[in-house]
């Protein structure tokens, strides 16, 4: 009630943003509602994977959504944590922000899991401290509960209480993106992606996006509440957007290694998922989305804006954020497409298994995308003054 | 550069070479001299250490861990691609349309540029003594039976997160929509296993040119163990790249 008290601005919210919320919770719910058919009626029925290619489109904004969460409470903690006064005056709604997507990355996979109502019951009482997907889900969710109190201490305005969780939440959740690494290398069996530059490109990858997201939302949530930024807003923005491009230069290097990994073999250890992202059928995947919009086209505005404009920083933003999305989906799909058996000269074997995404995943993600958006107008909507305070 | 233009040349001699050139030859030659020999007496590394590298990093275990130490040895060349030894898996556990515990893929091996050999490979999970399905599995619904080291299920803690189908290397697993978890071979552990007194499996029952031969690893008297420690038979695993230490031998016998 106190947050409430503290917090509460429904007098003054405009009709048009609760419709805004209305229709984007509606297709939420639209979206989402295709994820409890899936749970009726079993995945086999609407899904795409297979016993091949286990893993779906699904996972791809669970990577993300834990990524750019991830992301946001490293941005959130500059101003938090390390005390940078410029980057103050984007804390709570980054806070807000890290909130949100975390929980949308762990709704996305709840409704990958065929079984998850044996989640709550034996990740507890039969867990395995061994499994990185358990590590990680318990990070995650750990991380959620630290980021709601940092949340409500900053909207309480209990400042140092506030920097206390947010200190553990950081620590947390750089936890679980290293997990999120070693989770993927583990599968090296399938021809997954176990190169020795994983850590450093996952973090890397997280803090663009957190960036990137900063400058999309922060933009976002000035149009949505017709404000015009303050000079200390344009100034946090504006180091934001430095602290992006200084990251889309070391994530371009990155992706120089792929590029070089795609064409010679000698400088992956997956030769085989490599050269079908680079120049395979992932190959337009790759060069618009992981190289276009993730890198060049983000990097092309700012220096030809010299990073001065807002508006342009969000386009940025949005650009790049597309981009990561399209580069974990192919990090998720392509090291499954490689054949268990393909050195062993099998009749029949195709020389790489397939994926399409279906209808029914393909709607869950859309609904996970937009319970964020919903999410993100009502955080506008209800939490306006611990934004501006 | 031919030999007859080499031999035209004027001998360089050896002065000239370096004395740090001389000790690295010199070192080079001693160590492959170690190896060879397979002693640990002139070898710079310890004939464990070299065993370890040409095993792929597994230093070769003497003793078995397990009592009985379930395995199986597929005697490749006999294979007629019959699949009984399919209808039997299917039949004796209840398998369902949409999936499989064992199949059999058929090769086509390159002898010569023009020829090609056909062999019929059956294949399932190859309990492996480093199952990646087992490490992975937040929930602890698979595991490795610590008596007999059977790789089991247990499809009431499985919540579907596929993980363990992503980390077999042997696409050994598959979701049964009917149990909602994740199915796989178990030896027939439950069925025919339990029914023979743990003396056979229902494909290896069925199987009518003897290819699948279930045995013991621990029990020098079985026939599995026989055929693998035959000196003069050459044995293989699947994918043994994948570090897993399989218990599914291949052979041709």
């Amino acid at each position: 009630m106190t947050i409430y008290d503290k917090t509460n601005t429904f007098p003054l919210v405009s009709m048009n943003r609760v419709l805004l919320f209305v229709g984007l919770a509606l297709i939420s719910g639209i979206g989402l509602s295709f994820g409890i058919h899936s749970l009726l009626v079993g995945h086999d029925h609407t899904f795409g994977t297979s016993r091949e290619v286990p893993w779906g489109i699904l996972v791809s904004p669970y990577v993300f959504f834990a990524c750019l969460s991830t992301g946001l409470c490293i941005v959130s903690s500059l101003g938090q944590v390390f005390a940078i006064e410029t980057f103050q005056p984007i804390v709570p709604r980054t806070v807000f922000l890290a909130l949100i997507t975390m929980a949308t990355g762990l709704m996305c996979i709840t409704l990958e899991l065929e079984s998850p109502w044996r989640v709550g019951s034996y990740a507890l009482l039969s867990p395995h401290q061994s499994s990185n997907i358990w590590w990680k889900t318990t990070i995650y969710s750990l991380y959620l509960i630290f980021m709601v109190f940092n949340f409500m201490s900053l909207a309480l305005q209990k400042k140092k209480r506030a920097k206390v969780f947010a200190i553990i939440a950081l620590v947390t959740v750089t936890m679980g993106n290293l997990n999120m690494n070693s989770d993927m290398e583990l599968l090296g069996a399938r021809g997954f992606w176990s190169e020795n530059y994983m850590p450093l490109y996952f973090l890397s990858l997280s803090t663009l996006t957190g960036c990137g997201a900063v400058l999309l939302f922060s933009w976002l949530g000035k149009a949505v509440s017709n404000q015009t930024p303050s000079i200390k807003d344009n100034e946090a923005l504006k180091a934001t957007g430095k602290l992006f491009m200084v990251l889309l230069l070391g994530i371009l290097y990155f992706t120089g290694v792929k590029v070089m990994g795609g064409f010679f073999p000698q400088f992956t250890k997956n030769p085989e998922a490599m050269a079908l992202l680079v120049q395979g059928s992932f190959a337009p995947n790759f060069w618009i989305g992981e190289v276009g919009l993730a890198v060049l086209l983000p990097l092309a505005l700012i220096l030809i804006t010299r990073g001065n404009n807002s508006t342009v920083l969000a386009l940025a933003g949005i650009s790049c954020l597309t981009g990561v999305f399209v580069l974990f989906y192919d990090l998720v799909i392509v090291g499954q497409l490689i054949p268990h058996y393909f050195q062993y000269h099998v009749v029949d074997l195709p020389q790489y298994y397939s994926y399409s995404p279906s209808l029914h995943e393909i709607m869950i993600t859309t609904g996970a995308i937009f319970f964020f958006l919903a999410a993100f107008v009502l955080g506008e909507i209800l939490f306006k003054k611990v934004y501006l305070s | 550069m031919k030999i007859k233009d080499l031999e035209k040349l004027d001998n360089e001699g050896v002065e000239n070479l370096s004395s740090k050139e001389r000790r690295r030859f010199l070192q080079f030659g001693l160590s492959i001299t170690g190896v060879f020999l397979g002693g640990s007496i002139l070898s710079l590394s310890s004939a464990r250490k070299v065993q370890a590298a040409l095993s792929g990093g597994n230093v070769p275990m003497t003793e078995f861990p397990y009592s009985p130490h379930y395995t199986m040895v597929i005697r490749e060349n006999h294979c007629i691609g019959c699949e009984l030894c399919l209808e039997a898996c299917r039949s004796t556990n209840k398998v369902p349309a949409h999936g499989y515990r064992t199949t059999i893929l058929e090769r086509s091996i390159p002898v010569t540029e023009e020829q090609r050999r056909r062999v019929f490979m059956p294949i399932l999970c190859n309990h492996c003594n480093h199952p990646p399905c087992v490490r992975v599995c937040p929930t602890r619904a698979t595991y490795k039976d610590e008596t007999n080291g059977i790789v089991r299920m247990n499809p009431d803690k499985c919540i579907g997160c596929k993980t363990c189908m992503a980390a077999c290397p042997y696409n050994a697993r598959y979701f049964n929509e009917a149990i909602r978890a994740i199915d796989k071979c178990n030896f027939c552990y439950d069925t025919k296993l339990k029914e023979s007194g743990g003396k056979i499996t229902a494909c290896a029952a069925a199987c009518p040119a003897n290819v699948r031969i279930f045995g013991d690893l621990s029990d020098p008297e079985s026939e599995a163990y026989k055929l693998i420690h035959a000196p003069e038979k050459v044995i293989w695993v699947l994918r043994p790249e994948t570090d897993t230490l399989p218990n599914v031998f291949y052979m041709n016998a």
